[in-house]
């Protein structure tokens, strides 16, 4: 009885040895042979392409499909497992709920939303009109001021260009902040060929502008101020009741606000902060992408001109027929909002709270870009010493980002982060953690874990950091010394 | 005016919901519509007014056959494991 249960002892011991080893090859008691004495023949590479073609060529009765093996998402333990998704200001996922409500439209219910002849027309109209009395709803707007456009970029482009291309003839300067997104920068850089003047705020090191500098920036040619709710890269809220009241009461000066980010994130509402413009994106919340809205006021009325002409769909603001399914998915994803707006908030908040905590309770320098009262769900932690692109490499099994989605292909820091007064090394080492509805506890504890060792892992490998716990400032090093 | 749901009525909703919200196959939607049910149907658990009790019902009913549908389609299309549902992970040795 004794002789067996040791021996099923070192079975078992034997077996964890084994299986030890297959994951690290540290140390084992098989040394592996030196290469002078392994018989290593090189094959050439004519050899190498003979394999290769046997192995991996087309044969002839494939009929020129390729060989493209399609994962089963079921019953594979082997099948690599997906990462975590921590990035919600690039994209959410789309609500399992508004796909149901797109899915009739996908199937039966074709018709041209402004087909006026027959049931089918009707049919969708009928769902289009719902769907822009939802997002009218959720931001306290009119059903009439809602035009769908194809996502806030287009969203954008129109408010601004269009709004500086109809008063051209007497107000020829705009406001904008540095740290817009992209889409709203270049459209200020278009319109500046153009002969516009443009005033890029500064924002204070939190990420808000200030108010003063706003309201003297403003001159008597000013026709637009764009300001944006929520950063994309911070989180950072704009003041938007304080600037609204500010642009009103500038007689011909319209605010519009790129609310991409905030929309169903935040409470809105165009009328409480004198909103004249606003950007809305469908898949920031949960709804379809390539489908977005712009809010135009219409009283007083804001006149712009539009970019796309053609069959004077939407206020003849933007031509072409709407595409219904998309913007009954976007419909549906602002009910939804409205009516989650709450819980949601509550929940991304709580998340927030335990990654902050359980990263700065074990890994010292990390800063917080921007303002701590910003939207939750978007938080920007800077790892000192840490390269934040070698970061991201290290951590395959999450889906970060060092910032926005459309830089994310270069290795430049963020302007946005430079813009708030982050030192070059700080903006170098950002990663932004997007958090959403759909996100859990465990996987935000899982994140932490993973942050936590990367990072220390990181350090550990740095010269830098070595220095640092030598307490040495590393600012005060002169580096080029020849 | 349609009659007050029953408390078995309300209970047997409670749980066909929470039994779809479990058929989901996507870890992030499942968690979240569990988690969503178990809100909801707590929110109204000492709830007495006959009116909010029957607005409730009937949302709820049709918040059910939605989330039927979706669950269907998300077994079909959706359902590979994320990394935090991995069961017996490979866990390094910490000396390493």
């Amino acid at each position: 009885m004794l002789s067996r249960s040791i021996s099923r002892q070192v079975v078992r011991n034997h077996i964890r040895c084994v299986a030890s080893t297959s994951v690290e090859f540290r140390r084992s008691f098989v040394s592996p042979s030196s290469t002078d004495r392994a018989s290593v023949t090189d094959v050439g590479p004519a050899v190498v392409r003979q394999i290769q073609e046997d192995m991996f060529a087309p044969r002839a009765d494939m009929l020129g499909f390729k060989l493209d093996v399609q994962p089963q998402a079921k019953n594979s333990s082997d099948l690599k497992a997906r990462p975590i998704y921590l990035d919600m200001q690039a994209t959410t996922p789309l609500d399992p709920r508004v796909l149901d409500a797109m899915l009739p439209y996908y199937t039966d219910m074709y018709g041209n939303p402004h087909s006026r002849t027959h049931a089918y027309g009707w049919e969708a109209e009928k769902a289009v009109d719902e769907a822009r009395q939802y997002v009218a709803d959720l931001i306290g707007a009119d059903q009439k001021d809602i035009v769908f456009t194809s996502g806030a970029t287009e969203s954008n482009n129109m408010a601004i260009k269009g709004v500086a291309r109809f008063h051209k003839e007497k107000k020829r300067h705009i406001i904008t902040t540095q740290t817009e997104h992209k889409c709203v920068l270049d459209s200020c850089r278009k319109l500046s060929e153009e002969g516009f003047d443009v005033t890029y705020l500064p924002v204070q090191p939190n990420g808000v502008i200030s108010l003063h500098e706003l309201e003297a920036a403003i001159r008597p040619d000013t026709c637009l101020v764009s300001i944006m709710a929520v950063n994309n890269e911070t989180g950072v809220i704009q003041p938007l009741k304080e600037i609204g009241a500010i642009v009103r009461k500038h007689r011909g000066v319209y605010f519009h606000t790129d609310a991409a980010q905030a929309v169903g994130k935040i409470n809105i509402d165009v009328d409480a902060m004198n909103i004249d413009l606003m950007s809305i994106s469908g898949h920031k919340i949960y709804g379809p992408k390539g489908v977005g809205a712009a809010y135009v006021r219409r009283r007083p009325r804001v006149r712009l001109e539009p970019i796309i002409n053609g069959g004077g769909q939407e206020r003849g603001l933007r031509s072409g027929t709407l595409p219904s399914t998309l913007v009954i998915g976007l419909g549906e994803a602002c009910r939804i909002a409205k009516h989650e707006m709450a819980r949601d908030h509550a929940h991304v908040s709580a998340l927030a709270d335990r990654l902050i905590k359980g990263i700065s309770a074990k890994v010292d320098h990390v800063v917080r870009n921007g303002d701590p009262n910003g939207y939750p769900g978007c938080v920007n932690l800077s790892f000192a010493y840490v390269e934040g692109e070698s970061l991201l490499m290290a951590l395959k099994e999450v889906a970060l980002s060092s910032g926005s989605a459309c830089t994310s292909a270069s290795l430049e820091p963020s302007y946005v982060l430079r813009a708030l007064g982050a030192a070059e090394d700080m903006a170098h080492s950002s990663l932004r953690f997007g958090m959403g509805r759909f996100t859990t506890e465990a996987e935000i504890d899982f994140v932490t874990e993973k942050i936590v060792a990367t990072v220390n892992r990181l350090r550990d490998m740095s010269p830098l950091w070595e220095m640092v716990q030598e307490g040495i400032d590393i600012s005060s090093i002169d580096w080029s010394q020849h | 005016m349609a009659s007050v749901p029953s408390r078995a009525a309300l209970l047997q909703l409670y749980s066909n919901t929470l039994r779809t919200s479990k058929s989901f196959s996507s870890y992030n939607f499942r968690n979240y519509f569990i988690r969503r049910t178990r809100d909801t149907f707590k929110s109204i658990q000492n709830e007495q007014d006959p009116d909010k009790l029957t607005r409730f019902y009937d949302e709820a009913s049709k918040e059910l056959e939605v989330l039927r549908r979706a669950a269907l389609i998300n077994g079909m299309y959706g359902g590979q494991k994320l990394v935090v549902e991995r069961e017996g992970a490979v866990r390094l040795r910490g000396d390493t």
